[in-house]
């Protein structure tokens, strides 16, 4: 009878034990929870949390590799702690969202990419509290994206604005010699570079929404027809022919675009034909300029160059990658946070993030130092877009407005609608969404 | 004659199975083994000397947090597994066994529990954890985990002890035995096949699930599936190391497969079918 | 029928006598942690994103304001062209996943089942999928079917199938049923270990009394091995369709529902409505009914499970 029982008893024990150990260790779990929750006494280090994308994806000292000893000295001066999260990129939204439906105090600091007037209530105007000599070596237009209700609610901290990449290869074999500058150069260009399984095209149409996707790039050819998306009453004012002509010629580029643009989800996804040379021409952020000089993911090394977008009727324009660190309501340390800002943003440290890790800085002084020109030689390009519009009409709405408009716009490029059909249907259901929202 | 060719028939029939099977993996496996440019190359460029182990390197190197990842997986499925069998192997037995008032009603109840889209319910249990204080912590996890196997452990193990002849249970109890004695002395050591094989789902949905990792954990407690999603950022996809990451993620998964095979298959037999 | 059940298990209890008690405070004691811990976890959620359902939730500074508007969100439901477009394309996934992983699983299972497939080294083999973290595998089919680089295209084209690489996520259609390809990959190893294990259990001599009675094959597969199967496949395919009908990984990753919406499927568009729109309430709506749909589902599981009057041969 004992023998029998022997076994199983040491089996159950083994569960027991198994059960133990992960126990304890959820023990601890909550031991270091409670002790948590007293509160430090003075002199400890403030702790402050900081909400990033993970590197490479634009992300600042301590979570990308730069200026980190100027970042463990400025903790040290300010007797702080900074603690980042940088869970994927694609995730950043939903943990935000997520974070403020909680109404906890989760970040003081956090990244946000478009989406400030669709948080702004949750986030605190301290633009004004920054010193002026950083605010005047900043673009005014840089605020326009981060700026709702009048009020000032986040700062850019990287150049970051749609420009041409070419392959100047391919145009060289063609006898081209310089990029296009029109609308009537791209597409004739195009044309000409569209033979052997190569296209003149790519870009990434698969993602309706957000900067970066489908509806964002029509905007862009949009503004280059002299039109806006808003009306002053802040409903939809691009059903005309600047709307219509802009989505008519991204049709028109349709033919000599790599086919599996309607499928790219990714701007890497597109990059990626551009870089192993399969595509001639694209519209790309100043950061991928990175990736196509690096031997070992672009064959094209030398051989490919960037230029402000080709003019459209009323000339350039491009959008704002928006790009920007903001500070949360609820944050008990709203002037310590600034600070970090700040530190963020200081000139030494804005020439290290361009030079280690190719996103641009933001001041216009680092950006025409011979220094950061010599480093990030697309800089150049980027600083003459940023003189024409580059505007990304981001509303509270924003995402549902470019979901929305995506598809439609989606449709107009797979050919099964016209240009005219989608800016009316779009204006109908754009202005539908505002409504709600307008009241 | 005839029988040769059905066996023929039937075994190109299994090596097109192998081959369909592991052939996704099998490209998982040799595109982590070579750089971008090569996989970029048309067509694609399988020279044998571009293969290295540079990926692999790259994403074990401990600012990726894999290795961490894996850690943390390990202790949060064992964890799971090791507690979804305790109780839910005691609760199954209740179900089957002792008399439950509204038993019905209450196995329906628990099915019903898995079918409700994670979405919905991210948000109302964020809230609730972290007004708690467990967000980012092991146990926390463990716990939602917790409720998200149970219901198929416990209906699983309901199964198979509605199976055990009820004469085993009579005898125990005619040698004195109480009802927790032949819980734990009779009934358990037969069941091991099906409790090892739900031992093992629950330690699978465990490792592997995602979405309520992301929304529960910050900084200390990244799983492995988060630690493989961040290769894929906005700008940059880094397919060759995110398929590295992916394919060491899953080796302890399917060690752990392959070692309990047996019982995984006994205790499908014992278990889920005999309902 | 439950409450005339519950009744007569109290009167049990009043009547029983002290063994009987000691059963049922047994029973309680050994159910209670698993029936808490589900409670505890996910009472308030579901609770809550039901109440949620019910109302117009906005983000607002501290937290969500909610107003209370009744069935609103439950209407907007039958009038949103998405939502019906998502309901269609979750119905298909869902009709044909089921049926083509029920079928290719169960000649899988027999195949395991023959002598020649007895080998352990192919059921690790059909384990191996069903480890792979969903994540990964979503990246992985993503990259399989990149237009470009993909290895599928490599073989298409390499085969001569075709002369230019296809988009297979280029069109809302093929790029839904490429997902389900995937899914369905990812799906059967499960299905096929527990129709193997069901094919185990049926017992040898009803095959043997069927061959005495000069059955054929076929004859046999349909009057043995059918009705033999008759619970484990119930089982397979209302599971099945619980899991289709929650795929999630393959939409965002592969495809994030586009082109042009042709593969949202509900739960994507829950998730899009509720974290990217930020209209929790109306989000809340659909995921309840799709709650309500699998609800259904599963009743119908009973019903089909309940004894009935011998159909056997």
């Amino acid at each position: 009878m004992s023998r029998k029982f022997r076994k199983p008893i040491s089996r159950r024990d083994f569960l027991k034990l198994g059960a133990a150990g992960a126990g304890s260790l959820a023990a601890s779990n909550f031991v270091m929870w409670l002790s948590g929750c007293t509160s430090g006494t003075g002199g400890e280090a403030t702790t402050l949390n900081v909400l990033t994308p993970a590197a490479p994806d634009p992300a600042p000292p301590g979570v990308a590799d730069f200026s980190m000893d100027a970042f463990a000295k400025w903790q040290a001066d300010n007797n702080a702690t900074v603690v980042y999260e940088s869970p994927p990129w694609p995730q950043l939204h939903d943990k935000m969202a997520t974070n403020f439906a909680s109404g906890q105090y989760v970040h003081d600091c956090m990244y946000n990419c478009g989406w400030v007037p669709e948080f702004a209530e949750q986030l605190i105007p301290f633009v004004d509290d920054l010193p002026k000599e950083l605010i005047d070596d900043l673009p005014a237009s840089s605020f326009s994206t981060v700026t709702w209700d009048g009020k000032r609610l986040g700062v850019i901290f990287t150049l970051s604005l749609l420009t041409l990449f070419y392959n100047t290869e391919h145009l060289a074999e063609a006898g081209i010699s310089e990029p296009p500058k029109t609308w009537d150069e791209l597409l004739g260009f195009a044309k000409e570079m569209t033979h052997d399984g190569k296209f003149g095209w790519v870009l990434n149409y698969g993602a309706p929404e957000g900067i970066g996707g489908v509806t964002s790039y029509w905007m862009v050819f949009l503004q280059q027809a002299g039109g806006t998306m808003w009306g002053s009453d802040g409903m939809a004012a691009f059903n005309n022919s600047a709307g219509v002509d802009g989505l008519q010629f991204m049709i028109d580029l349709m033919p000599y675009t790599d086919p599996g643009s309607i499928s790219y989800v990714g701007i890497n996804d597109a990059t990626n034909v551009f870089t192993a040379g399969h595509a001639t021409m694209m519209m790309n952020w100043p950061f991928m300029w990175v990736p196509a000089q690096d031997p070992e993911t672009s064959k094209i090394v030398g051989k490919v160059d960037t230029s402000v977008l080709p003019a459209g009727p009323a000339g350039t324009a491009s959008i704002d990658g928006t790009d920007a660190y903001t500070i949360g309501k609820s944050s008990p340390e709203p002037e310590l946070t600034t600070k970090l800002i700040e530190f963020y943003l200081d000139k030494e440290v804005q020439k290290r993030q361009v030079i280690d890790t190719g996103w641009l800085p933001i001041r216009l002084s680092v950006l025409n130092d011979p220094e950061v020109q010599a480093a990030a030689s697309n800089a150049a390009a980027v600083l003459e877009q940023a003189e024409a519009p580059y505007d990304s009409f981001v509303t509270p709405d924003y995402n549902e407005v470019t979901d929305t408009m995506g598809r439609e716009i989606q449709k107009a490029l797979q050919g099964t609608q016209t240009a005219a059909e989608t800016m009316a249907i779009s204006e109908q259901l754009v202005n539908d969404i505002v409504s709600k929202r307008l009241g | 004659m005839k029988k040769n060719l059905s066996k023929v028939i039937l075994q190109i029939f299994l090596i097109s199975f192998i081959f369909l099977a592991l052939g996704p993996i099998l490209w998982a496996i040799v595109t982590s083994f070579l750089p971008l440019s090569s996989l970029t190359a048309k067509p694609i460029d399988l020279d044998p000397t571009k293969f290295s182990l540079r990926n692999y390197f790259e994403v074990l190197d401990t600012s990726r947090g894999l290795l961490s990842g894996l850690i943390n997986s390990m202790i949060i499925a064992t964890f799971t597994a090791s507690v979804a069998l305790v109780v839910g192997s005691a609760a199954a037995y209740a179900l089957a066994r002792l008399s439950l008032p509204g038993s019905n009603f209450i196995l329906l109840a628990i099915l019903a529990t898995q079918m409700f889209p994670g979405i919905v319910i991210a948000i109302p249990l964020f809230i609730v954890m972290s007004r708690l204080g467990m967000i980012d912590t092991h146990f926390g996890l463990m716990f939602v985990y917790l409720s998200f196997v149970l219901p198929i452990v416990i209906w699983i193990l309901k199964g198979f002890f509605e199976n055990i002849p009820i004469q085993l249970e009579k005898a125990a109890a005619i040698d004195g035995a109480t009802n927790s004695q032949t819980f734990r002395f009779i009934i358990l050591p037969i069941s091991l096949p099906p409790l090892f094989a739900t031992g093992v789902f629950a330690f699978i949905e465990s490792w592997n699930e995602f979405f309520f990792a992301i929304i529960l954990t910050r900084i200390n407690v990244k799983t492995a599936p988060i630690a493989i999603s961040e290769f894929a950022g906005q700008y940059r996809t880094l397919y060759g190391q995110m398929l590295a990451s992916a394919v060491l993620a899953s080796l302890p998964v399917v060690i752990l497969a392959i070692v309990f095979r047996k019982f995984i298959l006994e205790g499908f037999v014992e278990g889920a079918v005999k309902t | 029928m439950s409450r005339s059940s519950l009744s007569s298990s109290l009167n049990e209890i009043r009547t029983a006598g002290k063994y009987q008690r000691s059963r049922l405070r047994m029973g309680i004691l050994f159910s209670l942690p698993a029936i808490f811990i589900l409670l505890a976890v996910l009472a308030y959620p579901i609770i809550s994103s039901f109440i949620l359902s019910f109302q117009d939730v906005r983000l607002a500074a501290g937290g969500i304001v909610t107003e209370f508007i009744g069935l609103e969100n439950y209407a907007k439901i039958f009038q949103d062209a998405a939502f019906r477009n998502a309901f269609n394309n979750s119905i298909y996934f869902t009709v044909i996943e089921v049926v083509a992983v029920t079928i290719l699983s169960l000649g899988l299972a027999l195949i395991l089942n023959h002598p020649l497939g007895r080998p352990a080294i192919y059921r690790v083999v059909l384990l191996i999928p069903w480890a792979l973290a969903p994540v990964a595998n979503a990246v992985l089919w993503k990259w399989i079917y990149n237009a470009n680089y993909g290895v599928l295209n490599a073989i298409v084209v390499g085969l001569g199938l075709s002369e230019t690489p296809i988009v297979w996520l280029g069109s809302p259609f093929l790029a839904l049923n490429m997902i389900l390809i995937a899914d369905v990959w990812k799906a059967i190893p499960f299905i096929t270990l527990l129709l193997l294990a069901g094919l185990q259990n049926i017992p040898r001599r009803l095959y043997k009394a069927a061959l005495m009675d000069g059955a054929t094959s076929w004859q046999q597969f349909m009057h043995v091995t059918l009705p033999g199967l008759r619970t484990t496949l119930i089982i397979s395919i209302v599971l099945q369709s619980i899991w289709a009908l929650k795929v999630f990984d393959l939409v965002f990753v592969l495809t994030k529902g586009g082109p042009a919406d042709g593969t949202v499927l509900l739960n994507f568009l829950s998730w899009r409505v509720t974290f990217n729109y930020l209209n929790i309430g109306y989000g809340a709506a659909i995921a309840n009914v799709l709650f309500l749909l699998m609800f259904l589902l599963a009743l119908a599981y009973i019903r089909a499970l309940r004894p009935r009057s011998s159909s056997n041969k």
